[in-house]
């Protein structure tokens, strides 16, 4: 375990609903609905808490018809908090951690579920903001300029002022009317 | 018009209570919840002051700002369900479970 796993674990444990939830699910597997009527929170609650306790690995979810059923990751839960504790620290560059995470908000502050909301002003932003759009295009494939127009419109409406910034950038090349993915 | 402000104004008093309490309780993400909630009672009496009472709105205006607020928040629900984005789903929901109260207390002669 890696301690970025084990502050997960920390956090998503640092909450009394979810410290409930928990509680619930050591006496047997629980479905969104009753784990909600038994804390007295909305479905949509429980499945927000769910998700949280999912990503840090305590719990695991599987389908029954129309049922969302969660158990308990007994295994994890067995651990000693002494073995939590001691896990190892990552190796990753911390400057490469950063900059991630400064990418990361930028696509949050200016995508929403796919949509590009504006333009940034600042080329930094702008660039990163490209990049994801570029990872709509498969690096080397040829694209007619109907077919690019298609797909930046659908992320947004400027499509030609994205496109030639993009060509500007050396994201994309264009060879007369044909273009090409170049990162 | 009074009378709906009051009532705006205990429902946001009431909310504060609860987001001190369930943080009371160590239950952050409830009480961020309880917070989006009592923001919208909040939001709707600020609308509610503003428009009430000036000569070219009035209640008729408030009226129509709260229908405004319910089609576009039902339209950022869908959204959020489509895309599986729990977090705005819950707020989503919440908002609008609290539109729907501040809704019917609107004061029936103006409906």
């Amino acid at each position: 375990m890696t301690q970025e796993n084990a502050l997960k674990i920390f956090k998503s444990l640092s909450d009394m609903s979810r410290l409930r939830i928990v509680q619930s699910l050591t006496q047997g597997d629980m479905y969104t609905e009753l784990l909600a009527e038994r804390l007295e929170l909305t479905p949509s609650t429980v499945s927000f808490h769910m998700k949280k306790l999912e990503e840090a690995g305590l719990v695991v979810s599987r389908k029954e018809q129309y049922y969302t059923v969660y158990s308990l990751n007994r295994e994890l839960l067995e651990t000693s908090l002494f073995d939590v504790a001691s896990s190892e620290t990552e190796q990753i560059d911390e400057q490469q951690k950063r900059e991630e995470s400064y990418r990361q908000k930028v696509i949050n502050s200016f995508f929403k579920y796919g949509k590009l909301q504006s333009i940034p002003v600042q080329r930094k932003k702008k660039l990163i903001c490209y990049e994801v759009i570029a990872e709509n295009f498969i690096p080397g494939k040829v694209y007619s300029e109907k077919q690019l127009d298609e797909i930046i419109s659908r992320i947004h409406e400027d499509y030609c002022t994205i496109r030639r910034d993009m060509i500007g950038e050396g994201i994309l090349q264009r060879n007369g009317n044909k273009y090409v993915r170049l990162k | 018009m009074k009378d709906f402000i009051e009532y705006l104004t205990d429902q946001f008093e009431a909310g504060k209570n609860d987001i001190a309490r369930l943080e009371a309780d160590g239950r952050k993400d409830d009480a961020d919840f309880a917070k989006v909630r009592t923001n919208i009672y909040d939001v709707c009496r600020t609308v509610t002051k503003a428009l009430a009472d000036r000569p070219d709105a009035g209640p008729e205006a408030v009226k129509a700002q709260l229908e405004r607020f319910n089609k576009e928040w039902n339209a950022a629900l869908d959204q959020a369900r489509e895309h599986g984005d729990i977090r705005n789903t819950v707020i989503g929901e919440i908002k609008l479970e609290a539109l729907k109260d501040v809704i019917a207390h609107f004061p029936e002669e103006e409906k």
